[in-house]
């Protein structure tokens, strides 16, 4: 399949198949592949580029699964680095925000895979951080965990999300997914919901009025064609559901864990897979660059190459941290209000659901940015 | 002479319009000042670097001489260098050069001149700065044209982050490098100041070699090692490939052997 004839199909808004996705991994030209991707991207979004104002909440490592990739995870408490918060603990994490002004939107909240906590754990968990802001949005629990919940506590997935949603749960992030193929997954993270059934509980999600995420992790042992197929099982329940919100490629960190003999991914890799992600998912409307894990540098100029979106503030990222990622805690607005003006791009701040809160002039800074503190955006190396 | 970016068509749709290079082999305005899309800027810099190299990204075993008068680097390296910083500590350009430093990487134009009539190679780093206005970049610029227009030989031009650097900001201005400096062999970039990531996506704005510690093996990047930027042999070949370019090691005497995969 030549380019020219992909490219011919991407202008003509007909969806890419599995052989164009494969075809497109492999060719040569970097510069040709992002010109085209961010065609459909400025197609799409012109020249916005999203982030919001958000925090994460890990509320326990203590994890069951033993997936290779993951440096976060502890077997169970007591072990070293373990650790489980004390619902105020978290709650607290919330309220200190709320104490200082910071006008923060939304909670990411992810967590081990724990087998001695009750389920109203999470509830209390949710209850509690709605109670401190009602209008906080909490985007929360990966599809592995819902599972999870459902195998352990004896409930439908359909259950598992209703009582979460009572107690507040928004909206689903998109971790978990990892890589569909059950070759690939039988050998990093085998003793975890399948790709099926990770596609199954977002359908039921969907199916229930909840927006999720999607994710892929990429660069530790699947093949370019198992990427391509991955990414077109999530297009199929797009069209199926249109529930999906924005596709983020994670790139796997190879350090603290039992991969750290790959060398992961490098930045070229990283621009390519995120310019095949926006041709090949054009039903999925965000495509995110997550500054935390990419380098706040390589996200910029993945803005280039198909993402419209840089995450948020983040705040206190654990999982990707102890994986060995050299980006610092958090980005204010302002810096990354800087690292996309620089980019040639037009920032817009949103919610969690993409509706706008802020643009144009009302994001610019009112004078020169002055990063605070000497924090240097990430480690060179 | 014609810089190749301007008189060949690119591929794709996209097309840098336009005579860019002047007879000196520089271009009058930035480059980035007239071409505002990425891709066609850095198609034009792969393109100009492919038409300088065949797509060859080289890589050398350095060693440095220190300002200490020691030396940093193996001592089977293939290259030795002294700083412009380090040479007035060193005793002077001669005494470096006696030292056994065989290149200078410089900064201002006196020196460079030196260096030339010693026998010395010249590799020049081209400062900036991710706040920098057009105005103070364009000067930066024409400095060095300045001094090429002196008919001083420069052997490869090196972008150099004060701070912090961005990154679509650092990858435009290696592709202005590539555009404008036509008469200079290499665009170099640093490794250990702009980090593996950016260095590689570099390779892909007209960058063509790489400068850092190559060493034999190095320490796991553990503790106190965590930010040390040598890369093996391997490793710097590997970074080359996955950007789809083809690695090239600098021997001794200038004789390039290609890297097998």
């Amino acid at each position: 399949m030549s380019f020219a004839t992909i490219a011919t199909k991407v202008r003509a808004g007909e969806p890419l198949s599995f052989d164009d996705g494969a075809a497109l991994f492999h060719h040569p030209n970097l510069m040709e592949l992002g010109a085209l991707a961010n065609e459909v991207r400025e197609r799409m979004h012109g020249a916005r580029t999203y982030f919001n104002r958000n925090f994460h909440i890990n509320a326990t490592n203590v994890c069951v699964a033993s997936c290779m990739f993951c440096s976060f995870a502890r077997l169970k408490d007591g072990d070293a680095d373990a650790y489980t918060m004390k619902l105020p603990e978290a709650w607290d994490k919330l309220q200190s925000r709320v104490d200082a002004g910071e006008p923060v939107t939304e909670i990411h909240i992810v967590n081990g895979l724990h087998d001695g906590l009750p389920f109203e754990y999470y509830t209390e968990l949710l209850a509690g951080l709605k109670r401190i802001k009602p209008s906080i949005h909490l985007k929360a629990f990966t599809a592995v965990e819902i599972f999870y919940y459902h195998q352990k506590y004896g409930m439908t997935v359909e259950e598992v999300l209703r009582r979460l949603a009572a107690a507040g749960l928004d909206s689903l992030p998109g971790g978990g997914a990892e890589i569909f193929a059950p070759r690939v997954r039988q050998r990093i993270c085998a003793d975890k919901c399948n790709g099926d059934e990770w596609l199954d509980v977002h359908r039921t999600a969907h199916r229930m009025g909840l927006r999720t995420n999607c994710t892929m992790l990429y660069g530790t042992i699947e093949t370019p064609e198992e990427r391509v197929d991955h990414m077109l099982r999530l297009r199929a329940l797009q069209d199926e559901t249109g529930g999906f919100q924005t596709f983020i490629p994670l790139a796997f960190h190879p350090e603290n864990n039992a991969l750290m003999k790959l060398p992961g991914p490098t930045a070229v890799e990283d621009l390519r897979t995120y310019a095949v992600a926006r041709l090949l998912l054009h039903n999925i409307p965000h495509l995110k660059a997550y500054w935390v894990m990419l380098g706040v540098k390589t996200a910029q100029t993945a803005l280039w190459f198909g993402a419209d979106d840089l995450d948020g503030t983040v705040q206190e990222e654990k999982i990707y941290h102890m994986a060995g990622a050299e980006t610092p805690q958090t980005l204010s607005p302002d810096e990354i209000i800087r690292v996309i003006v620089n980019a040639g791009r037009a920032p817009v701040e949103r919610d969690t659901l993409y509706n706008v809160i802020a643009e144009g002039e009302a994001l610019l800074p009112k004078q020169p940015f002055r990063r605070t503190g000497r924090r240097a955006l990430e480690v060179v190396s | 002479m014609m810089n190749p970016a301007s008189s060949a068509a690119l591929p794709g749709s996209a097309t840098l319009q336009g005579p860019l290079a002047t007879p000196g082999g520089h271009t009058t305005a930035p480059v980035s000042e007239t071409v505002d899309d990425l891709f066609v800027l850095g198609r034009a810099a792969q393109q100009a670097a492919r038409h300088a190299n065949g797509g060859r990204v080289v890589f050398t075993r350095a060693r440095q001489l220190l300002q200490s008068g020691a030396w940093r680097g193996p001592r089977d390296a293939a290259l030795t260098y002294i700083e412009e910083a380090d040479v007035a500590a060193a005793g002077g350009l001669p005494a470096a050069r006696d030292a056994g430093a065989r290149m200078l990487v410089a900064t201002s134009p006196e020196l460079a001149r030196q260096a030339a009539a010693l026998g010395m190679d010249c590799l020049w780093r081209v400062r900036y700065r991710a706040s920098n206005s057009t105005l103070a970049r364009r000067h930066a610029l024409e400095h060095l044209a300045a001094v090429l227009a002196t008919g001083q030989v420069i052997q490869g031009v090196m972008p150099t982050p004060d701070g912090e650097p961005l990154g679509l900001d650092t990858l435009r201005f290696f592709a202005e490098c590539r555009l404008r400096f036509t008469s200079i062999p290499h665009v170099v970039a640093d490794f250990a100041l702009l980090g593996h990531r950016l260095a590689q996506m570099s390779l892909a704005f007209g960058a063509d070699e790489l400068h850092g510690p190559i060493v034999a093996e190095r320490a796991l990047r553990l503790g106190a090692n965590a930010g040390n930027p040598a890369l093996t042999r391997k490793e710097a070949a590997l970074l080359v490939r996955a950007a789809g370019l083809n690695p090239c090691e600098r021997l001794s005497g200038g004789v390039l052997e290609d890297c097998a995969p």
